[in-house]
C-alpha cells in the first residue's frame, strides 16, 4: 500500500506542475503578462502537493504502527491479559505479529489467532485508508493551486518562500539531531552515575567494567574508574602525535617552499590518497605488520613487549594523521603574506632561514590549530585501536605496554549481552559523554586559535 | 609643446637636490636585459649604468616594467618561477646572474625596501637584528646592539623606537613600519639600496620623512627608487629612467628629464598625457 501511495504522490506532483504551467502558458498565449515564468507556476503546484502530502504519508506510516498496536491490545479478551505487565503484553503482541506475517509456532490460543486476523485487516484498512487520504488531499491541493493561476499571481515568490522553508527544514535536521544525541547522552550518563558515585567514575583508578549482568555468570566484581582508560586514550595519542606532527610539519614545509611544481603536483594527490584509506585498513595494517615488527624488534633488544602495544596502534594512527596535519600546515604557510617571504629574501636570508624564522613563526597559530584538530580525531579514532589496541585498562604510560582507550572501551562494553539497566552498559554512554566534551573542549579551542589567527593578516 | 618656463617654475618649487653627481665607473651596469614572464615579454632589451652614491629614480606609468627592472637588479625574479632573465647586470664589474654568485650574499649587498610596509612579526629589535644575524656580522650581543642603534639611527627612527625595542614592530605606525625597513635592509651595510615605491602606502608627512632620509643615504649609498610621484622622481634624484612598455625611453640628470626631455613619450608622460 506504501508504494501505491507514493505513486498517488508523484502523479499529483507530475500532474500538479503540468497543469499549472500549461494553465499560465495560456494566460501567456492571450497576450498578457505574466509576473512569473511559467515553469514557477508548474513549480508552485508542484511543491505544493508534494511537501504536505508526503508529510502525511510519512506520518501515517510512523503513526500507524503504534495505533494499530493499541486497538489489538484493547480488542483482546479481558481475562487474557488482566494481569501482565508492560514487557509480557508486548511480548504476546510480537507473537500475534508473528502469527499475522503466517509464521506459526506451535499451537497458539483462539483469541491469539483471531487477534491476528483482526491485526491483518487494519493494517490493510490502514494502507486503503493512507492512499485515499493522500489521493483526497492531493486533489483538493491541486484544485485550489489551479484556481490560483493568473498574470498577477507571484508564483516565484512563492516558490522561492517554500524552498526557502524546506532549506530551513534541512539545517534544523542537523541541528535537532545533535540536541538529540546530546540529551540521549545526558539522560544515560545521570541513570549510570545513579548506580555509579561521580567521584569513583572520575577519579577511580580501576577499570573492570565486565560485572555479571544475569546471576550465576562468572565475571569481575566491577570497577568504573576511567583514569585508565583516559590515560591510555592519551597515550596513543601522545604516541601519533609525536609521529604525524614532526612529518606532517615538514611535509608541509617541503612541498610549499621547496619541492618543485612537478613533484608537488604528484605528492599532493598522493596525500590526499592516504587521507582516504579507510581507517579499518590501516587497522590491519597495525595489527598484521607493525605489531609483529615493533614485537619482534624488542625481542631482539631484550626489551619485553606485549602483543598490542600503544606504540603500533598509535604509530598507525600518526600514519593517518599525517596528511591531515600536513595539508592544514601547508594552508597556514600558504597564507603568510608574500610580503614577508620577500622581505626576507631580499635581505639575503635563504629559503631555509625564510621558512625557519619567518614562515613558520607567522604561520604557527594556524598549525597549533590543526594540531589541536588532529588530537580530537586522534581521541576519538576509533577502528585502529579496536583492532591494534587491548582491552584490558593498565594504569600505565609505558608506549610498549598494552593500553586501551575510551573509544575501545565503548566498543566492547556494548557488543554481546547487553542490556540498559546495569552500570556495564550505561558506563559506555558515560565514557561516550566524558569523550564527547574533551573533544568539543579541544576543537573550541581549536577554532578560537584559528580564528585569532585569520585576524592577523584581513 | 611643454610649456618650459612653467614646468621650470614648478622644479624651483621643489626641493632640488645636487644635479651634477661624479661621473665615475658605475656601480651597476646593466646590458641588453630581458625579462619574459612566461609567454609576456616585460623588460625589452635595456641597457643602463647606476652610479655609486647617487639617486636614480625609475618612473614610468603602471605596467611599464620599472619594478620588474629592480627586482632583477637583486635577483628577486628568481624566486617566481615562471620569470627569465637575459642580458648582463655587472654590479663593479661582476656579472650578478653568474653561475658562481650566491644570490643569498648578492642580496646582502644590494638590499630592497617594498612598496607596502612588511616588518616581519616580531620585536623592533629583531626586525632590524635579522639580517646582521643570519649573516654573522656581530661577534657579540654588544655589536648587534650597536648595528641595531646605528641602522635605526640612519633610518631616523631611533628617537621613536629607543624606549620600546622589544614591542613588536607591527605595531609602529605606516610611516614608521617603512622606515623600520629600511633599517632593516640597511643593517646589512648594503651598497646599493632598492626601493620600490617605498611611499605609495604613506602619509605625505611620512612620505616627506621616508624622502629626506633617501637623501642622506645617498652619502653612503647607491639607491635606486621606483616611483610613480613624477614630483618625488624630481625632489629626491640625480638620474631619471623613463620606462614605457617594457621599454628604457629616456635615462639622464633629472633636471633634465624634466625640463628639457628629449623623447616625445617622456614630454607626453611628465606633462600628464600618458600613463
Amino acid at each position: 500500500m506504501t508504494s501505491a501511495a507514493f505513486i498517488v504522490l508523484l502523479a499529483a506532483t507530475l500532474t500538479g506542475y503540468w497543469l499549472n504551467r500549461r494553465a499560465a502558458r495560456e494566460i501567456r498565449a492571450r497576450g498578457e503578462r505574466l509576473h512569473s515564468l511559467t515553469t514557477y507556476h508548474g513549480l508552485f503546484a508542484a511543491l505544493s502537493v508534494l511537501v504536505p502530502v508526503l508529510v502525511v504519508i510519512l506520518a501515517w506510516l510512523l503513526l500507524q504502527g503504534p495505533v494499530i498496536d493499541r486497538i489489538v491490545l484493547s480488542g483482546l479478551p479481558d481475562e487474557a491479559i488482566a494481569n501482565l505487565d508492560v514487557n509480557e503484553r508486548s511480548l504476546i503482541l510480537s507473537e500475534i505479529k508473528s502469527i499475522a506475517s503466517g509464521r506459526v509456532f506451535g499451537t497458539p490460543e483462539e483469541w491469539k489467532l483471531a487477534a491476528a486476523d483482526r491485526l491483518n485487516d487494519l493494517r490493510n484498512l490502514s494502507g486503503w485508508l493512507m492512499v485515499a487520504v493522500s489521493a483526497l488531499l492531493s486533489a483538493v491541493i491541486l484544485f485550489v493551486t489551479r484556481r490560483r493561476v493568473s498574470a498577477g499571481f507571484r508564483a516565484r515568490d512563492a516558490v522561492e518562500r517554500i524552498v526557502s522553508g524546506l532549506m530551513i527544514f534541512c539545517s534544523l535536521v542537523a541541528i535537532f539531531t545533535t540536541i538529540g544525541i546530546v540529551l540521549a547522552l545526558v539522560f544515560e550518563t545521570s541513570k549510570f552515575l545513579s548506580m555509579v558515585p561521580l567521584t569513583e567514575f572520575l577519579f577511580g583508578l580501576n577499570w573492570e567494567p565486565q560485572i555479571p549482568i544475569r546471576e550465576g555468570q562468572i565475571a569481575a566484581e566491577g570497577a568504573f574508574g576511567w583514569v585508565p582508560v583516559l590515560v591510555g586514550t592519551l597515550v596513543i595519542t601522545v604516541v601519533a602525535l609525536t609521529f604525524a606532527v614532526p612529518v606532517g610539519l615538514f611535509t608541509a614545509i617541503y612541498l610549499n617552499e621547496f619541492a618543485s611544481p612537478r613533484l608537488r603536483a604528484v605528492a599532493k594527490p598522493v596525500l590526499e590518497i592516504l587521507a582516504g584509506v579507510p581507517t579499518v585498513v590501516y587497522g590491519f595494517f597495525a595489527i598484521l605488520v607493525v605489531a609483529p615488527a615493533i614485537r619482534s624488534f624488542g625481542a631482539s633488544l631484550g626489551i619485553p613487549v606485549s602483543p598490542n602495544t600503544a606504540l603500533a596502534a598509535g604509530g598507525v594512527m600518526g600514519v593517518m594523521l599525517i596528511p591531515f596535519i600536513s595539508s592544514f600546515a601547508d594552508d597556514a604557510l600558504s597564507a603568510v603574506p608574500r610580503a614577508l617571504r620577500d622581505g626576507a629574501l631580499a635581505l639575503g636570508a635563504t629559503r631555509a632561514e625564510t621558512m625557519l624564522n619567518v614562515l613558520f613563526p607567522a604561520a604557527i597559530p594556524g598549525i597549533v590549530g590543526g594540531v589541536l584538530l588532529a588530537v580530537s580525531r586522534a581521541i576519538g579514532e576509533t577502528m585502529i585501536v579496536v583492532m591494534a589496541a587491548g582491552l584490558i585498562a593498565k594504569l600505565t604510560i609505558n608506549p610498549l605496554d598494552s593500553v586501551t582507550t575510551i573509544t575501545v572501551q565503548i566498543v566492547t562494553l556494548l557488543i554481546g549481552d547487553t542490556s540498559f539497566d546495569n552500570p556495564k552498559t550505561l558506563a559506555a554512554f558515560a565514557l561516550g559523554m566524558m569523550l564527547f566534551i574533551v573533544t568539543l573542549l579541544i576543537n573550541v579551542l581549536a577554532l578560537r586559535i584559528v580564528r585569532k589567527y585569520r585576524e592577523i593578516y584581513d | 609643446m611643454v610649456d618650459m618656463a612653467a614646468m621650470g617654475t614648478t622644479m624651483k618649487d621643489m626641493h632640488q637636490t645636487d644635479r651634477n653627481p661624479t661621473m665615475t665607473e658605475p656601480k651597476i651596469s646593466a646590458k641588453n636585459v630581458n625579462v619574459f614572464y612566461g609567454e609576456t615579454h616585460a623588460i625589452k632589451d635595456v641597457t643602463v649604468d647606476i652610479a655609486d652614491k647617487t639617486v636614480t629614480a625609475f618612473i614610468g606609468p603602471s605596467g611599464c616594467g620599472k619594478s620588474t627592472f629592480l627586482r632583477c637588479l637583486n635577483r628577486m625574479n628568481d624566486t617566481i618561477d615562471i620569470a627569465r632573465v637575459q642580458g648582463t647586470i655587472l654590479l663593479d664589474g661582476q656579472d650578478i646572474y653568474d653561475p658562481r654568485i650566491d644570490p643569498v650574499q648578492l642580496r646582502a649587498q644590494v638590499g630592497m625596501v617594498f612598496q607596502k610596509p612588511n616588518p616581519f612579526p616580531k620585536s623592533i629589535y629583531d626586525n632590524v637584528a635579522y639580517g646582521p644575524r643570519i649573516h654573522g656580522m656581530a661577534a657579540n650581543k654588544a655589536e648587534l646592539d650597536d648595528i641595531v642603534e646605528s641602522s635605526l639611527r640612519r633610518a631616523a627612527l631611533w628617537n621613536e623606537v629607543k624606549d620600546r625595542l622589544d614591542a613588536p614592530g607591527t605595531g609602529l605606525s605606516g610611516g614608521q613600519q617603512q622606515r623600520l625597513c629600511i633599517a632593516r635592509a640597511i643593517a646589512t651595510s648594503p651598497e646599493v639600496l632598492l626601493m620600490d615605491e617605498p611611499c605609495s602606502a604613506l602619509d605625505p608627512i611620512a612620505t616627506a620623512q621616508v624622502e629626506e632620509l633617501i637623501d642622506e643615504l645617498r652619502a653612503n649609498y647607491s639607491v635606486v627608487i621606483v616611483t610613480h610621484s613624477m614630483q618625488q622622481a624630481a625632489r629626491v634624484s640625480q638620474k631619471t629612467a623613463f620606462f614605457h612598455l617594457g621599454q628604457l625611453v629616456e635615462f639622464g640628470d633629472t633636471g633634465e628629464i624634466f625640463t628639457n626631455p628629449r623623447d616625445p613619450r617622456t614630454e607626453s608622460y611628465i606633462t600628464g598625457r600618458i600613463g
